[in-house]
């Protein structure tokens, strides 16, 4: 009854699909953590409400798409200077009064955030799923005995194309090393002469235009409501300390590692399992390597 | 915001020029009797708790502009049950600070329990329209009904529309049908399907190939299990589904070339929703989901009485929402219907004089809203065989009635499935 037991050709077979999907799900993680890992690895903030700007930028993609049949790809194009922006007006109202206070008081504060962008969107656009259906959603590209979904093919590429700009960003540019350094020990990098504040801030709205840039493009692939935010952001979470803190590239190899345990737990054991196996991963990962599988050393210290 | 501001300014004047109307209209009421509504308006379950709400506003200015009830007009103490916790408090300030001694909700499944238990202590009445979770009414309490039939009644008539019908259409003896069912993990997702199991193997012999469970709320990617079930090869798909789970199923189906001759669902969550619709347009065709009925449903199949209700209540949510009513609409919707006859009857909510009104309530399918009937059991549950449930279709963008065939003038189609680009 278990197709787990014994590997015929048709086991074999369909590794290359499961493969497939290992992929283009670990796109979409990629997409939604890289945001996370730069504002957790070098802000020190643990920001609940990353999944809710990822809802905003979903309902971003909807009313672009319901009011001005306008395809979620150019809408992009739009919300990362459009987020960026929601990033600095956020930092500036919100988390730069609580930057420096306890981790207990930026929990509530971000938490509290989360809440109130939650009820804003139930309120301003009610409680309704919404959806979002570009003609490439249901188109299906079959290769053999695989088959990809444009919309999450695509997805999953920009999400690669987004992450090495930011890796790119974060190692070439002066901004970038100012970043990491901060990253590094805060404290070194006040002495240093660098101004922490102006570097949050950078760090805070680039990471919410990353998110904001990912909501758009998984809009088509889920459905778009208040709380749409929830079920991704608890994984992002898995994904950055397993990759390190502030690190994109570990970000990246990180959620494919998720996505591939979610993937092959769900076919050998059932659905009902993937989150025992990620999350018992990401128990060992704490215990064994708290700097993360790719992380650089004294990032586990949390700033504290 | 201005949507809001207009939606306010409406709510204002709905009740203003709405209680006016009654008064005009219908007979004269004096007071007002006040009830307790418990539905979740805000929060992850918002979306189903709102279209209940509404329901239960439609028939609250129906029962008005028939009297009332006890002589008064019914007005609604509204609270908010985002989540157990919320419900059970809520439920609390209900009765301690508002005074009800009627309490009625509560969509779903994770509510009820807690909001009833808090009922119970206070010795108030707990009138419960959705819920599902089978054992809501198995513990001892004495002044808890429900108007609904529970989790195992869906998974009865799924199996008896499984082996009834379908079977006889897929040229298959019921004991020759492979079934897989797979369920979202809520005590309604389990209810539902433990019940359809049991009756699918020691009534009908069915095969059962594969039994998944997920939680819905942590649920990004079903590829892997369609690829499993591929393998498996079921014939039909018994998949109770609670939201976003159901478009994903269907669309990755789509993307996989999974091919199975029919999905059944129970329930107004999931496929029996009109978000999935709106998600998938004319991909949807061919889905079954057991509910309260749909377009297609014969007036006529009614009693008298039936008809008049089920008639006024169809065009109240016509104006008001424009379209046939809802799952959500009809269940709360008729629920406080039900509870209108019975205070008819007891013209008290003293809670013993109530309880005796319920159990003489003696009504044959086809006397009310959704072409119910009416006889509790001791245990304070409505009875599979008077609460008439319907196997409704995706057609076109739209659910209709197709089972039983003497309530409907629409047919089923698409038995077996045809290739995913062939069913139209």
């Amino acid at each position: 009854m278990d197709p787990a037991t014994g590997l015929g050709p048709a086991q074999i077979g369909v590794l290359v699909p499961l493969a497939v999907a290992t992929i283009l799900l670990g796109g979409i993680y990629a997409l939604i953590s890289v945001g996370l890992t730069l504002i957790f690895g070098i802000m020190r903030v643990v920001n609940f409400a990353h999944g809710e700007f990822l809802m905003l930028g979903m309902y971003l993609a909807f009313w672009a798409y319901f009011v001005f049949t306008v395809d979620p790809y150019f809408v992009v194009v739009v919300a990362i200077p459009l987020f960026f922006v929601v990033g600095l007006v956020v930092y500036g109202l919100v988390m730069r009064g609580v930057i420096r206070a306890s981790h207990n008081v930026q929990i509530f504060t971000t938490v509290g955030l989360s809440t109130v962008l939650q009820n804003v969107a139930l309120v301003a656009w009610s409680g309704d799923f919404r959806f979002v259906r570009p003609w490439h959603l249901s188109t299906v590209v079959r290769a053999g005995a695989t088959t990809f979904n444009l919309t999450q093919v695509v997805a999953s590429v920009i999400a690669v194309t987004l992450t090495l700009a930011l890796v790119a960003f974060m190692k070439w540019t002066h901004a970038g090393r100012v970043m990491r350094a901060t990253a590094q020990d805060r404290d070194a990098a006040t002495l240093m002469g660098i101004d922490t504040d102006r570097v949050y801030r950078l760090s805070f709205a680039i990471g919410i235009a990353a998110v904001g840039a990912a909501g758009v493009l998984v809009a088509p692939l889920y459905s778009v409501y208040p709380t749409a935010g929830l079920q991704f952001v608890l994984i992002s979470y898995v994904v950055v300390v397993l990759g390190g803190l502030g690190d994109m590239l570990g970000a990246m190899l990180g959620s494919l590692i998720v996505a591939a345990v979610e993937v092959a737990g769900s076919y050998l054991f059932g659905a009902a399992w993937k989150e025992i196996f990620y999350f018992l991963l990401f128990i060992l990962v704490l215990l064994f390597r708290p700097a993360g599988l790719f992380g650089q050393r004294g990032a586990e210290t949390l700033g504290v | 915001m201005p949507r809001f501001m207009f939606a306010l300014v409406v709510a204002v004047l709905a009740v203003v020029v709405g209680g006016e109307l009654a008064l005009v209209g219908g007979q004269a009421t004096s007071g007002e009797y006040k009830i307790g509504v418990l539905e979740p308006i805000t929060g992850p379950l918002a979306f189903e708790g709102k279209r209940h709400v509404l329901g239960l506003e439609i028939v609250r200015d129906l029962i008005n502009q028939r009297g009332g009830v006890m002589g008064k007009k019914l007005v609604f103490a509204m609270a908010d049950a985002t989540d157990p916790t919320a419900a059970a408090s809520e439920a609390n300030r209900l009765i301690t600070r508002e005074g009800v001694k009627i309490i009625t909700g509560t969509f779903s499944s994770r509510l009820c329990g807690a909001a009833s238990e808090v009922a119970a202590r206070h010795d108030v009445i707990y009138w419960e329209s959705s819920c599902v979770d089978p054992r809501f009414n198995k513990r001892g309490l004495k002044h808890v009904y429900r108007t609904e039939i529970d989790a195992t009644g869906f998974g009865w008539y799924n199996i008896e529309f499984i082996a009834k019908h379908l079977a006889p259409r897929l040229n298959l003896k019921p004991n020759q049908i492979k079934i897989a069912f797979l369920s979202e993990d809520s005590s309604y997702g389990q209810g539902v399907t433990e019940s359809a199991r049991q009756r699918a193997k020691s009534e009908f012999g069915m095969q059962e190939v594969m039994l998944e469970y997920y939680n819905w709320q942590t649920l990004n990617d079903m590829t892997p299990t369609i690829l499993k079930m591929k393998q498996l090869n079921p014939d039909v798909v018994h998949h109770i589904s609670f939201s976003n789970d159901g478009v994903l199923f269907w669309r990755q189906s789509k993307e996989q070339n999974f091919l199975f001759k029919a999905l059944v669902h129970a329930g107004a969550t999931g496929y029996g929703g009109s978000d999935f619709g709106k998600a998938l347009g004319n991909d949807a065709n061919g889905v079954f989901a057991l509910l309260e009925p749909g377009p297609g449903f014969r007036l006529e199949a009614l009693k008298p009485e039936g008809q008049q209700i089920e008639k006024a209540f169809r065009d109240a949510v016509q104006k008001e929402t424009g379209s046939y009513p809802l799952g959500a609409h009809q269940l709360a919707g008729s629920g406080l219907w039900l509870l209108k006859l019975v205070l008819d009857k007891a013209q008290s909510d003293d809670p013993e004089k109530f309880r005796a009104a319920v159990m003489s309530l003696d009504l044959p399918v086809g006397s009310m809203i959704n072409g119910w009937g009416v006889k509790f059991s001791e245990l304070g549950q409505n009875a599979n065989d008077r609460v008439q449930h319907y196997m409704l279709q995706w057609q076109n963008g739209q659910l209709v009635t197709v089972w039983p065939e003497e309530f409907t003038t629409l047919r089923a189609k698409w038995i077996p499935l045809p290739a995913w680009d062939q069913r139209k």
